[in-house]
């Protein structure tokens, strides 16, 4: 024991007055945290750094390091003295990490007072899971040390090793935009398990335990590699490996052979990188200036939403602050109006204006589509209807955990929602008629040319006459406006519904169609709206959607006009933010 | 309990591929003794004291360094014998008192680095990084750290090469006062001078073999034998040699008589008669040199080459 203490000791003192440990843990990352923090949002700078740490503490602090001690003669005095090399790796990777546990909290600091990135929440299995990294690479650094013969052997492998990593480990360039085989590439690379793992850490939430296949590589790594590299540990150069030797570290690659080739077979992390670059665009943070906001219940003329983490943050009546002073994206809205994310408190996902897909695989692949129709129309929630179990399992695993992105199933339940709340469904009413009548001008409407399928709406023009009716009929226009008015006189609160999967009654845009058939019946624009908002949320037992306040998920629509004054205004969309994120609208109805 | 033999060789034998290195050589190192190797490079010192020290396995033959087999109990001897290195380097910034305190925690017993540092005359530097010191100190830390355990034995593998010859006056008297603490040493160096002031008992390698020991007295009349008087006279001296001279020792004169050279088994006794002749004859004595046969001369005579080429 003795050994090894006063081995950690010395190795920490000698690095302690190493200038370039310093710059090359604290001040180069640092620079890419000032400098790209901006750019690229506080997860995602703070991945890039943590990465740069690691693999640069790996391969350049202990590899070349450890060649460089050995070449330069001064390990050959401790080969005279009665120990092994256990106190040398040992310091090695007790060096490493408390060189960087100062370098993490440092980074998370300056993130939390700079860009307001908040703790994060599993700090525990963050700094387990780093900590793990930091000792996995440095082991990996070790083994090079203990192959290459020469500081320009040292150089080359490392950089061979290094760059690679560095560029394919997800947390420079997006693994998203890369071609496949590269991506499949990235599998087999230690360090894209450590980005992975980081990530989900961070920004999912994630625990050790749900990052078991990353935990699992780089324990392994860092067991095999210590290991190897105190078999293959040699003190002064004269002591040559034979070419046998360097098998052994092939050994210390196996961990991500094995967990690569599973990956190639799973693809796993693939969907995760996707799941991942959703949540890094969520954490940008967001200043609307000038708008218009509608909160759910009332109106601010003129205000500034800023938007943070996925959630609104504050509100600004009156002047907008200045954005590059919130470090936050500005986006210039005068003469614009935020909504909150429209609410359909009733569809039917089984099927899309009356015609039933021909198998339960395409029904999931049906809702997939229609949930992301509804996202492209600015609405962000819908409260659905006899919604098939194997629906709710892919919404599950696919939209909440934020593979897909989609409106959000406010409520799954067909149960009635508590208090006296009333569907308007209006637009059923009359897409019922105008089936009757032959008219097909509902699928005429820009956002429905927009957001369905070509081959959908030409076969509902051949054959809407064959379309099932919806099983408890529908009241004429008349009758349910007039009920409607009514329900509204006793004070009963309205939610705006369109059974949207009905008859002609496409999934997505039909919410817009509602609100003006609703102003048409005699609501008041801001009535229509709390029904298409903060009264649906009510209706589906989700208060805390359908507002815009400090504390809200900021899941919300940016409108050109005032659809206050010019209800049809709400279709003019400009800009779809869910969770915080600044939705790619095209990227959601482009395959068809 | 000791043994009083503190290392005992062999037939020792090392093979790297095809080159023997060390060619079947028997030597013993008494406790207390220091004992030189002394050779021209590629001799096979180096690897000899490295077996010794454990720091490599042999061909063949029989070592024991303190009743251990350096090879199977590597630790037992490594933790028992101190080591200066042909060249030594540590870290650039470690500071000597570091360095010591770092090296003696890996032994069982340690010495006093106090002490240790001021005997050296270190105390000063103690906190200097070790880029910072001369060549004399940085030798000087490497003998420290060669005696931070208190060894029973000390290997120092040519300690003084490559210093001037100021440091390496320093060197040698912190040899001879270690000497003085019975503390056995082996040397190896290819000075000749170094070996014939510190060493009781030398051995000579050649080619991995060792072609004579003994002390350095030993050697020099086992060989040669006869030591060389030098006289050197104001005036020329008479024709003839002193009276009663031994015919089997050469004498010879300087083409104007004013210097002379004899060859002699005695020269104590040569010098005496030499004396008195040349005040005899009215001569005017102005120098006398005695020159012994040195190691080098032993070598020479030997191996036909120099040692230092």
């Amino acid at each position: 024991m003795k050994p090894y203490i006063a081995y950690i000791r010395t190795t920490l003192r000698l690095t302690g007055r190493e200038r370039i440990v310093i710059f090359f843990n604290y001040l180069f990352p640092l620079a890419f945290l000032i400098g790209l923090g901006e750019i690229m949002g506080p997860v995602p700078v703070f991945a890039l750094v943590l990465t740069l740490n690691i693999l640069g503490t790996g391969f350049f602090g202990a590899g070349m390091r450890a060649t460089m001690d050995r070449e330069a003669g001064i390990l050959r005095r401790f080969k005279v003295a009665p120990i092994t090399p256990g106190p040398i790796l040992v310091a090695s990777m007790v060096t490493g990490w408390v060189v960087f546990v100062p370098a993490l909290i440092g980074f998370i600091a300056i993130l939390n007072l700079r860009y307001h990135m908040p703790l994060p929440p599993n700090i525990f299995s963050l700094f387990v899971f780093l900590s793990l990294g930091v000792v996995a690479f440095r082991s990996m650094g070790m083994i090079v040390a203990s192959v290459v013969n020469s500081m320009q052997e040292s150089q080359i492998i490392v950089q061979l090793l290094y760059m690679p990593m560095l560029l394919l480990s997800g947390a420079t360039i997006p693994l998203t935009i890369m071609p496949d085989w590269l991506q499949t590439v990235a599998q087999f690379l230690p360090s894209n398990y450590l980005n992975l793992g980081m990530q989900g850490i961070l920004l999912r939430r994630e625990s050790l335990a749900q990052n078991w296949q990353a935990v699992a590589a780089l324990l392994a790594t860092a067991l095999l590699c210590f290991f190897v590299s105190l078999k293959l540990f040699r003190w002064e150069k004269e002591d040559r490996l034979k070419p046998s030797a360097k098998l052994w570290v092939l050994a210390a690659l196996l961990p991500f052979v094995i967990a690569g080739a599973w990956q190639v077979y799973d693809r796993g992390n693939l969907r995760k990188v996707q799941i991942l670059a959703h949540q890094a665009r969520r954490n940008v943070s967001w200043l609307v200036r000038d708008a218009r906001i509608f909160t759910g219940d009332r109106v601010i003329e003129r205000g500034s939403l800023l938007i943070r983490n996925g959630v609104v943050e504050r509100i600004y009546e009156g002047d907008s602050p200045s954005a590059s002073d919130l470090n936050a994206e500005g986006i210039a809205a005068a003469g614009k109006t935020a909504l909150p994310g429209l609410i359909d408190a009733e569809v039917v996902l089984a099927m899309n204006a009356g015609l039933k897909p021909g198998s339960m695989k395409d029904v999931s692949a049906a809702a997939e589509n229609a949930l992301a129709a509804y996202l492209y129309s600015g609405v962000t929630g819908i409260g659905s209807i006899g919604l098939p179990p194997q629906i709710e399992k892919l919404v599950e695993s696919r939209f909440v955990s934020g593979e897909k992105l989609g409106a959000m199933v406010l409520r799954s339940a067909v149960a009635p929602a508590q208090g006296p709340c009333r569907m308007t469904e209006l637009s059923f009413s009359q897409a019922s008629a105008e089936r009757e009548a032959g008219d097909l001008s509902l699928l005429k409407e820009t956002l429905v040319e927009e957001v369905a399928p070509r081959a959908l709406l030409t076969r509902l023009e051949s054959s809407y006459r064959d379309l099932e009716p919806h099983a408890a009929g529908a009241p004429s226009l008349e009758t349910a406006e007039r009920s409607l008015m009514a329900a509204r006189a006793h004070g009963t609160k309205l939610a705006a519904a369109t059974l949207s999967g009905t008859a002609l009654l496409v999934h997505g845009p039909m919410l817009h169609h509602e609100l003006r058939l609703l102003v048409q019946a005699g609501l008041t624009p801001l009535e229509a709206l709390r029904a298409a908002t903060s009264d649906a949320a009510d209706c589906l037992g989700a208060p805390r959607a359908g507002r815009l306040g400090p504390g809200a998920d900021a899941s919300f629509v940016l409108v050109e006009g005032n659809p206050l004054e010019e209800i049809s205004s709400t279709e003019r969309i400009v800009e779809v933010f869910l969770h915080g994120e600044n939705v790619h609208r095209g990227a959601l109805v482009e395959k068809k | 309990m000791a043994p009083e033999v503190a290392i005992a060789v062999s037939a020792l034998k090392k093979n790297y591929g095809k080159v023997e290195a060390v060619r079947g050589i028997d030597f013993e190192v008494a406790r207390g003794e220091v004992f030189g190797l002394l050779g021209p490079n590629g001799a096979g010192k180096t690897t000899t004291v490295e077996i010794l020290e454990g720091l490599r396995p042999r061909s063949g033959g029989e070592v024991r360094v303190l009743g251990f087999d350096p090879e199977d109990e590597t630790m037992a001897v490594k933790d028992r014998i101190g080591v200066c290195l042909q060249a030594t380097r540590l870290s650039d910034k470690i500071t000597v008192e570091e360095s010591l305190q770092l090296f003696a925690a890996f032994y069982t017993r340690s010495a006093d680095t106090t002490a240790l540092l001021k005997r050296l005359q270190l105390w000063d530097k103690r906190k200097a990084y070790y880029t910072t010191l001369s060549g004399g100190q940085k030798q000087r830390l490497a003998i420290a750290l060669a005696m931070v355990n208190e060894p029973d034995i000390v290997f120092l593998d040519e300690p003084t090469t490559g210093l001037d010859a100021q440091v390496r006056r320093e060197i040698h008297t912190l040899i001879a006062e270690l000497s003085d603490r019975n503390t056995t040493i082996l040397l190896t160096t290819h000075y000749i001078e170094e070996a014939e002031q510190l060493c009781q008992r030398v051995a000579i390698m050649d080619e991995g073999r060792i072609i004579v020991q003994g002390t350095p007295r030993e050697l020099q009349e086992r060989v040669i034998g006869k030591s060389r008087v030098e006289i050197l006279c104001h005036n020329a001296l008479p024709e003839g040699l002193p009276p009663g001279w031994p015919a089997e020792d050469a004498v010879h004169f300087s083409p104007g008589r004013c210097q002379l050279v004899a060859e002699t088994e005695y020269p104590a006794r040569a010098v005496v008669e030499l004396v008195k002749w040349v005040d005899g004859c009215g001569a005017g004595l102005s120098d006398i040199h005695i020159k012994r046969p040195t190691l080098e001369d032993v070598f020479i005579e030997l191996t036909g080459k120099t040692l230092r080429d």
